[in-house]
């Protein structure tokens, strides 16, 4: 019927030939078969948000008629204006700038140590993991301890190189900082890991070449590991850029559900969080941050997508 | 005799279903949603359980939603989708932008009752004259101090700041001062603030809402003797009991509410602790009362849902109940017969930290009902923490603040 139906047609354009077999649309209709689970499930829980956060952000939200009155670019007016918001994005790209190359850095290092002394391997791994896999709520009440300022450990072995008692969590320069540095902690472990993977998986044959070849340490570390080790440092750059953006558990705890002194660590999520669901209602405001913050997200991840295509080297 | 026999058998089934069905539409189930911890439950169960069993046709379904924040974010998005319990704890700022939803408890209630009800909590549960809820887990900012290291804790503003001076010290000698006189939290409490503002006679706004007033005379005066008080304050967004158990503050305004917290901490640190009334201000003696109100929801709740809700609201505000509520969960009771009742004043006769908490209750005030006290609270705790922190003088904080708070009331 198919086949007759597609005969009819008056071939305007050149149609593909398999289009005229039944077989091609039965096996096209059985593949989204297959794809209509996920698509549903994604469709439900992530596309349906992600534009309904867009449409949110033009309206003035009411709980009792939602989603309100249409402001049009209004909540994006008073965000613009608003001189928490320009804090915030300041406070994120400091955060950014600073807990992403450190720990990436930091990362590397230690990825490189690992692989050099294989002897504890299955220990040291599980320790620098152990980290990463404890609630990240769990680890802030730790740290919120460690930062006190007249009895915290931190301070106390600053002490010992003669550094006075830091108000980490209560002074408004230390407040981000003392963010980065548990951020820094907790991820060092995971990016290790998984650029260990990419050291361990480098063929031998590179090495011994460049042995041969008279190469030295160092340039056998710059010309041969870190190109091939592009694909998991991208991959490790890219998750924690992301991830970090993302930033607003630990502050919440470290600061006892504030942002800080001054509202001084307080990120574009938790400007998000304060406007839309702690203790006010801006629902409209808080999309229309998360768009911003969706947008900056997304150029980033442009932007790398096109250093990968250059930069990357997969063996 | 079968036919007899079917017919008995017919009539037994018709019966029975009958039966079924009738007491189906007699048995009311209501669902009470709460964000009261395991330390509270046994004694709501309770009083629930008291309830149905004056009015055994009443079903109440206790739901725990987590904390203040879970309860509120969960309300909202039960009115979202038209699915809310028929009657929960509110806050007075989360039960404004939904009024229209709520079904007035005051018609319902007797007058006796309505009037019974403590005068500071009477306008933070009225719209348009009508009490839309009523109160239920109240609180009070009452003095907490050290009785070793203060020996008479200060009755007035200049007394307070006195003491806090001379006892704020480098106790170790290491340069920092590591003993400070009190505390405050201004970006998680501004309610110390406001409860400054009060006692100097103060407001946020005028009476009708149409001006703002925190920047007058009044509230500069409450700024300005909060930041005369900064230098020997510990400002910290933690619980004041954290420093109270590290021996870092000697005393500090605070819930009522934490009490039971705030006297853990001392006893872990080995001292004993105080509670008295807070210092009095310039022009009055007046405490903030805090705490939850009870709403009922009239949205998709059959009208004997709504009745039954509001049975339930006047049962807990009966003298007894908010007495029983007040004694195990270190509330305080909200209506003034439960303050003559001889079971609280037994109570408080052989609590001593009651007596300043059940004081300060009969002449202290609650938040106002605006609709957009939830952002004034926001601006008013920055100003604070702004002020406390020599980020800016007391004026200049608060005519910030005072700009800011203006635009909200277009």
């Amino acid at each position: 019927m198919v086949e007759e139906w597609v005969a009819a047609q008056p071939r305007r354009f050149p149609l593909p030939e398999e289009w005229r077999k039944v077989s091609f649309w039965k096996e096209t209709a059985s593949a989204y078969l297959y794809l209509l689970p996920a698509l549903v499930i994604l469709g439900a829980f992530v596309f349906y948000p992600f534009f309904s956060a867009f449409r949110l952000s033009t309206f003035k939200w009411s709980v009792i008629r939602p989603p309100g009155t249409f402001v049009g670019g209004g909540n994006y007016h008073y965000i613009f204006h608003d001189k928490y918001f320009w804090r915030a994005l300041w406070h994120t790209f400091y955060y950014v700038g600073v807990n992403v190359p450190v720990t990436l850095f930091l990362a590397l290092l230690v990825a490189n140590l690992l692989n050099k002394s294989l002897r504890f391997l299955t220990f040291t791994r599980t320790s620098y993991f152990l980290a990463y896999i404890t609630p990240l709520v769990a680890v802030s009440m730790v740290w919120r301890w460690l930062y006190n300022w007249q009895y915290g450990l931190l301070n106390y072995f600053l002490g010992f190189f003669g550094v006075s008692l830091i108000n980490w969590l209560g002074d408004k320069r230390f407040a981000l900082p003392a963010v980065i540095i548990l951020s820094i902690w907790r991820f060092v472990g995971y990016e290790a890991i998984i650029l260990l993977a990419g050291l361990q998986g480098i063929d031998k044959m590179y090495y011994e070449a460049a042995r041969i070849d008279g190469a030295s340490g160092f340039q056998v570390w710059r010309k041969v590991t870190v190109p091939l080790l592009t694909p998991q440092i991208f991959f490790v750059f890219i998750i924690s850029l992301i991830g970090s953006f993302k930033v607003f558990t630990e502050i919440y705890v470290l600061f006892g559900g504030t942002s800080g002194p001054l509202r001084s660590a307080e990120t574009l999520v938790y400007y998000i969080m304060r406007q839309g669901f702690f203790g006010t209602s801006h629902l409209g405001r808080a999309a229309a941050a998360s768009v911003v913050l969706f947008g900056i997200i997304f150029i980033f991840t442009l932007f790398q997508l096109q250093i990968t295509q250059k930069r990357v080297h997969y063996q | 005799m079968r036919r007899t026999l079917v017919l008995s058998i017919l009539g037994l089934v018709v019966f029975s279903l009958f039966g079924a069905i009738a007491m189906a539409e007699e048995n009311v189930p209501i669902s009470f949603w709460h964000a009261m911890s395991s330390r509270h439950q046994p004694n709501l169960q309770k009083l629930v359980d008291d309830f149905m069993a004056e009015y055994p046709y009443i079903t109440v379904e206790l739901v725990y939603q987590g904390g203040y924040g879970d309860l509120q974010q969960k309300i909202n998005a039960a009115v979202v989708a038209g699915n809310v319990p028929t009657i929960a704890q509110a806050y007075e700022n989360w039960v404004t932008p939904i009024v229209e939803i709520l079904y007035p408890i005051g018609p319902h209630m007797t007058d006796e009752e309505k009037a019974d009800i403590i005068d500071g909590l009477v306008p933070s549960n009225t719209y348009n004259g009508v009490f839309y809820t009523v109160p239920f887990n109240k609180s009070i900012m009452v003095f907490y101090y050290r009785k070793d290291l203060v020996p008479t804790p200060p009755a007035t503003w200049e007394e307070y700041l006195q003491m806090v001076a001379d006892l704020t010290a480098d106790t170790d000698g290491d340069g920092t001062i590591d003993q400070f006189g009190t505390g405050f939290r201004p970006a998680a409490n501004p309610e110390q603030f406001l409860n400054f503002l009060e006692e100097a006679g103060g407001s946020i706004l005028n009476e009708n809402w149409t001006e703002v007033t925190i920047n007058n005379e009044a509230g500069i005066a409450a700024m300005e003797y909060a930041a005369s008080l900064a230098p020997y304050s510990l400002i910290t967004s933690a619980y004041m009991s954290d420093a109270f158990q590290a021996n870092q503050v000697c005393m500090f305004i605070d819930t009522s509410a934490g009490y039971y917290y705030n006297n853990k901490a001392a006893e872990t640190a080995g001292f004993e602790m105080g509670v008295v009334r807070v210092p009095m201000g310039p022009v009055n003696q007046k405490s903030m009362i805090q705490g939850t109100n009870l709403a009922v929801f009239d949205m998709n709740q059959t009208q004997a849902q709504k009745d039954a809700a509001v049975l339930l609201a006047r049962f807990l505000l009966r003298a007894e109940n908010t007495v029983y509520w007040a004694e195990k969960g270190g509330y305080q009771p909200v209506t003034k017969s439960a303050y003559e009742t001889e079971e609280w004043e037994n109570w408080v006769a052989t609590h001593e930290y009651q007596q300043a908490m059940s004081a300060q209750m009969l002449d202290g005030f609650a938040q106002i009902l605006h609709p957009n006290y939830g952002d004034m609270r926001d601006i008013i705790a920055t100003s604070f923490e702004e002020a406390m922190m020599g980020e800016a003088t007391p004026k200049e904080a608060l005519d910030s603040a005072a700009d800011e708070i203006e635009t909200l009331l277009e």
